[in-house]
């Protein structure tokens, strides 16, 4: 063979491969207006950056070499924002990307890589699950036994993009990632709804079992959902972009943009003066931080917290607030889920915690007490001790009992209290019901007076009289303070690099 | 357009009734304010739509996960 056939046989054998699957597969997509596997990769990365690995590869199985480009899912090398990361796309058009021994030994290498190399791991998923007739039988079951690896350790942030059915494998990245982005639509399970049919005879809608608002709502797996796979992409370049390429480099330092912290003001407006009034915490954490550098995480799910990444001075940090507009504020089962994954990732990427603090308690009652509340209330509890990033709190309203210690009271490294702020173990009026059994409309006199003296010594005065926290403040002046302790309370002994306990915290709990 | 029910995540006693049958509203904006845990907590509309239905009136308690209103989105 000549060098002429050479080289028309390897380029015969590249188009095919990129070629992806069934023609008739892909129009439909492109009709759609869905993105196949190498678009999305082409969507996700610096132009140009794309250098793909295992481009020839095929199934395992004898006489399927031809049915099966790149065994179904497209892998490589790539850049977001100049900086290196790994991306794997499943393609859907080839045999549903069913997951096979040789495209699992292809992610499973960019996972490692990744790791080794401490840039950002990327996956696309779109999986009908695992393929059948591969591996079935003892070898074929033994062999995914053997051959994979399902553990992660947070050494570099994985972001997955769940965009269309997504059962198996893709899940299951989906399951450890530090971010998951789904495009409406797509529906992220176990398995199918038609081998729930045929297993366990149960119809399922499968948008019921795990579409966006199952998943954004309902689980908390999801962090967010878009309309489209630009959008799911460009969610996932934002989300990096808050973060180091591993957990041995601080996150990257961004611009300020004009008009930063200049409407400080407006916090007396949106804050009620009356304590019994709600407000809306999203938008006081938008006065203080950088202009529109927020990023909110699992925004729909307990919607009592708020969890965002945001900037303050070009600096990323992790914000964690309650958000009195839901609940009260109080904490329950699925924000203290929330807060512990995210001072998990916070920890293992080196960004520092702000608690913003507005609590009256946690959610009591039947529902949450069988849903494991005082669990989860610890796990909040053990993930905020074992943190090393710096950890800074602010209390600006109420803050009560024992979610007054998990949003950061006497466990941060400095903590401010706005003058507006009321520390206590309870609700004065709930104190005077319990101690004095007291009926407020029977004996309205005496249950004031009980009132008023739980009310004593609740003040940000009386607290930082004792130095239990360490400074009073103006709310317009939280912007300024937050920066200046974020300065003063970097890590220099290590470089900012965390001890990094959390790195192996599971994903679901 | 479906129909939509508005559920009340906590138990408390209605407060004050924001929305009217008929309005339109969009995604979290109050439509039953709440009183508990002594603070008026508001619930909000899940989705942008009309309210069809107004299900409780002032005074009235509420359980967690109670449907006290319906829209249509």
């Amino acid at each position: 063979m000549g060098w002429k056939d050479h080289i028309q046989e390897h380029e015969r054998r590249i188009a095919k491969a990129r070629a992806m699957g069934s023609p008739k597969r892909l129009a439909e997509r492109a009709e759609a207006g869905i993105l196949n596997a190498r678009q999305r990769i082409e969507a996700l990365l610096d132009v140009g950056s794309f250098h793909e690995s295992g481009l020839f590869a095929v199934s395992r199985r004898p006489g399927m070499e031809d049915k099966s480009p790149a065994d179904g899912v497209v892998d490589g090398y790539g850049r977001i924002d100049g900086r290196e990361v790994i991306v794997c796309a499943q393609d859907f058009t080839t045999l549903g990307s069913s997951s096979a021994i040789n495209n699992s030994s292809k992610s499973m290498k960019m996972w490692r890589t990744a790791e080794k190399n401490g840039v950002p791991f990327v996956y696309l998923s779109e999986c009908s699950g695992a393929r059948i007739p591969d591996i079935m039988g003892a070898i074929g079951m033994g062999s995914v036994g053997e051959g994979f690896i399902f553990s992660r350790r947070r050494l570099v942030p994985w972001a997955d993009a769940v965009l269309g059915m997504s059962f198996g494998g893709g899940t299951w990245v989906a399951s450890v990632s530090d971010f998951v982005v789904m495009r409406k639509g797509a529906v992220m399970a176990v398995t199918s709804p038609r081998v729930n049919t045929v297993a366990i005879s149960e119809q399922i809608d499968p948008e019921e079992m795990g579409g966006w608002r199952v998943q954004t709502e309902i689980t908390g797996k999801a962090d967010l959902a878009v309309d489209s796979d630009e959008e799911a992409l460009q969610a996932i370049r934002d989300y990096l972009s808050y973060l180091p390429s591993n957990c041995e480099e601080l996150p990257p330092m961004a611009d300020v943009p004009t008009g930063s912290g200049d409407d400080a003001n407006r916090i007396l407006d949106l804050v009620p003066e009356e304590r019994r009034r709600t407000y809306d915490v999203r938008k006081v954490i938008s006065l203080i931080v950088d202009r529109d550098s927020v990023f909110p995480v699992k925004e729909r799910f307990g919607r009592s917290l708020v969890t965002c990444f945001a900037r303050i001075q070009g600096r990323t940090v992790g914000i964690i607030a309650n958000n009195p507009m839901f609940k009260g504020g109080a904490l329950d089962v699925d924000s203290c889920d929330k807060a512990t994954s995210f001072i998990a990732t916070c920890d293992s990427f080196n960004v520092p915690i702000i608690f913003l603090a507005d609590v009256p308690g946690f959610l009591i009652g039947v529902e949450g007490e069988h849903r494991k509340v005082p669990g989860k209330i610890m796990n909040f509890m053990q993930a905020l001790e074992l943190a090393t990033v710096p950890v800074l709190s602010v209390v600006m309203r109420k803050s009560y009992g024992q979610a007054y210690i998990n949003m950061g009271g006497g466990r941060s490294n400095e903590m401010a209290c706005w003058f507006t702020a009321d520390i206590s173990f309870v609700d004065p009026a709930v104190a005077a019901s319990i101690v004095t059994g007291l009926d407020p409309k029977a004996e309205p006199e005496r249950f004031a007076a009980a009132v008023e003296e739980y009310s004593l010594g609740c003040s940000p005065y009386d607290l930082a009289g004792q130095y239990l926290a360490h400074d009073v403040i103006d709310p317009r002046d939280t912007r300024q303070w937050l920066a200046r302790m974020l300065e003063a309370h970097q890590p220099r002994r290590t470089g900012g690099i965390g001890a990094h306990y959390m790195q192996s915290w599971p994903f679901t709990y | 357009m479906a129909e939509i029910e508005i559920k009340s995540e906590i138990a408390g006693k209605v407060w004050l009734i924001e929305a009217e049958v008929g309005q339109s509203v969009e995604e979290e904006d109050a439509v039953i304010i709440l009183e508990s845990m002594k603070m008026e907590i508001p619930v909000v509309a899940p989705v942008s739509g009309k309210i069809t239905e107004i299900l409780v009136e002032k005074d009235e308690a509420v359980a967690e996960g109670q449907t006290v209103a319906r829209m249509e989105g």
